[in-house]
């Protein structure tokens, strides 16, 4: 299938969409498809070979971040070209309601149009104000996709549409065969030592670090072995004037890491710990985690437990309560089989969330949408779904 | 000379609302269209699934998912919904091997129709949405085609025991 991918975002700054758009284009690729990924970035930026760059790119403040788009006479011109030259059979645009190559791409198709949405945007100023501009958007669109169950509820809520829920993948690949960081994890001996992982902005309440925070302080005293992983944006000092300084030593911080250091992070520790409050729409966190093969514990958010399948792959605790993440904590320490057990699981269920795995289904909303535009249907053979 | 400023500005209200209707008029045709076509990949995908069914009942589970197949095929289109609703009720009811080439047959089928009847919903509702508008009712726009019809079955989606399956 000759397939098109606009992605809205540069990829000169990285980010959720911008991972998620190439990770699919490699695993479409993979199952023996022609892929061309539009996208907005500077013509002499190094970029992989299925990406046609479209353009410079100018920053715009969206959705509470800043993100880098293209919109335009220049770039509409761009876009026309990139479809009349690709031929596709169908067209995937990813956040097709932000002014971006997204939305120019729907106004200019004219086959079958496949549109994902990521973000969970439960109130916001364009959806409500141009519902009109909008439904013209919108009805261009063929098969919509949600990325997580959040997502898909903002369509049926606010954009009056169904949507096909399929999660976000994980490249398990990447996660499994990776070496821990040197001296990491080390021992996890019944109450004397074992290693905690934090990934994050801990500066950030919604992240939940002081919940975990005040377990790890509480649980160092029993266990004088024991050591915390922080990693993520943020500053040293702020980091460390958070522990007791009797502390400090047993905490490590690596500071922002980059894709192939997260996953050694993630290798590097005996239970990874999700402490956050709210505001998760799907935790791709939490599956990266699991591909890694580490023992995950999580607070019990909606996301979170859909994702951990009720704790059968990973540990839930009451969301924001320290001192029942100790008392979890403390019991899955001491506990290897347990933690084996949860392992074992979590690798069944990362199978379901491995890209190639979701790239067949994401080829099934495309048959379904090339189907809806020319009336046929189209063998499950060809789909590559057996 | 104010009298041609007034043909002028006559001409160019009466050449935009010429234009504005034109789209309009494709807008709705091209809706109508499209969720026709979806219907039609829709009664395929019905289709696919009740003999798919058929050849399962056929082969391992007898008489009754049989019988609910058969009536699936052969329904009239006021019966059509019940008798599919009827026939995922029946495949439900069995226990699916996904290892078994037939089940798995069965239930890429079922997978399959659920995307047909996501999309179909979806384009029934942007179509009946602009024929709904009252302009397009008061010009009769659309009006060789009949009043689009949702197709009201339930989710027909089978689950399947967890961790062999991609698909929830």
């Amino acid at each position: 299938m000759r397939i098109g991918i606009v992605c809205p975002y540069s990829f000169d700054v990285p980010g959720g969409v911008q991972n998620h758009v190439m990770d699919l284009a490699e695993a479409l690729i993979g199952l023996g498809h022609e892929v061309s990924v539009l996208a907005p970035a500077d013509e002499d930026s190094t970029l992989p070979s299925y990406v046609v760059p479209a353009g410079r790119s100018v920053p715009l403040p969206y959705n509470g971040s800043v993100a880098r788009i293209a919109f335009g006479p220049v770039s509409t011109a761009r876009v026309r070209r990139w479809i009349t030259r690709g031929d596709f059979d169908v067209l995937h645009v990813h956040e097709p309601l932000a002014l971006s190559l997204s939305m120019l791409a729907v106004l200019s198709a004219r086959g079958p149009v496949v549109a994902t949405f990521h973000t969970a945007m439960t109130r916001s100023r364009v959806l409500s104000a141009a519902q009109g501009v909008l439904q013209i958007v919108l009805e261009r669109i063929t098969a919509r996709i949600a990325v997580s169950a959040l997502a898909r509820k903002v369509q049926v809520e606010h954009l009056d549409g169904g949507a096909v829920e399929i999660p976000n993948g994980v490249a398990v690949a990447k996660f499994a065969g990776v070496e821990p960081l040197p001296g990491w994890p080390g021992e996890c001996s019944p109450g004397a030592d074992g290693t905690l992982g934090f990934l994050g902005r801990f500066t950030e309440p919604r992240k939940g670090f002081p919940i975990l925070r005040d377990a790890f302080v509480e649980l160092a005293e029993q266990r004088p072995g024991l050591r915390l992983l922080v990693a993520g944006p943020g500053d040293r000092d702020d980091l460390f004037d958070r522990f007791p300084p009797g502390l400090r030593d047993r905490v490590t911080f690596l500071g922002l890491v980059s894709e192939a250091d997260k996953a050694r992070m993630l290798r590097s520790v005996h239970l990874y710990v999700a402490p956050n409050t709210g505001g998760e729409s799907f935790g791709m966190i939490l599956t990266e985690a699991l591909a890694a093969g580490t023992t995950v514990v999580a607070s019990d958010l909606d996301a979170f437990r859909r994702v951990l399948d009720n704790g059968r792959a990973g540990r839930l605790f009451p969301t924001g309560d320290a001192v029942a993440l100790r008392a979890t904590l403390a019991e899955l320490l001491d506990d290897a089989a347990q933690r084996a057990e949860l392992t074992a699981c979590g690798d069944q269920v990362v199978a379901n969330f491995d890209w190639p795995v979701v790239a067949r289904r994401v080829l099934e909303v495309y048959a379904a949408a090339i189907e809806a535009t020319d009336g046929r249907v189209i063998d499950q053979e060809w789909v590559g779904s057996d | 000379m104010p009298g041609m400023w007034w043909v002028v500005g006559g001409t160019l209200v009466v050449a935009l609302v010429a234009a504005y209707l034109i789209w309009t008029a494709g807008r709705v045709e091209r809706l109508q269209a499209r969720a026709q076509l979806a219907a039609r990949a829709l009664d395929a995908h019905l289709l696919r699934r009740a003999a798919a069914a058929a050849v399962l009942a056929e082969r391992r589970y007898g008489v009754e998912l049989y019988a609910a197949a058969r009536i699936a095929l052969d329904a009239q289109p006021d019966e059509r919904e019940a008798a599919e609703n009827d026939l995922t009720r029946q495949l439900r009811a069995v226990r699916l091997d996904p290892s078994d080439p037939d089940c798995e047959a069965v239930i890429a089928a079922s997978r399959r129709l659920a995307l047909a009847r996501q999309v179909h919903t979806d384009l029934v509702r942007d179509a009946r949405t602009a024929r709904g508008r009252p302009l397009v009712r008061l010009l009769r726009m659309g009006r060789g085609h009949t009043w689009p019809r949702y197709f009201d079955i339930d989710d027909p989606t089978l689950t399947v025991p967890a961790a062999d399956v991609p698909t929830r």
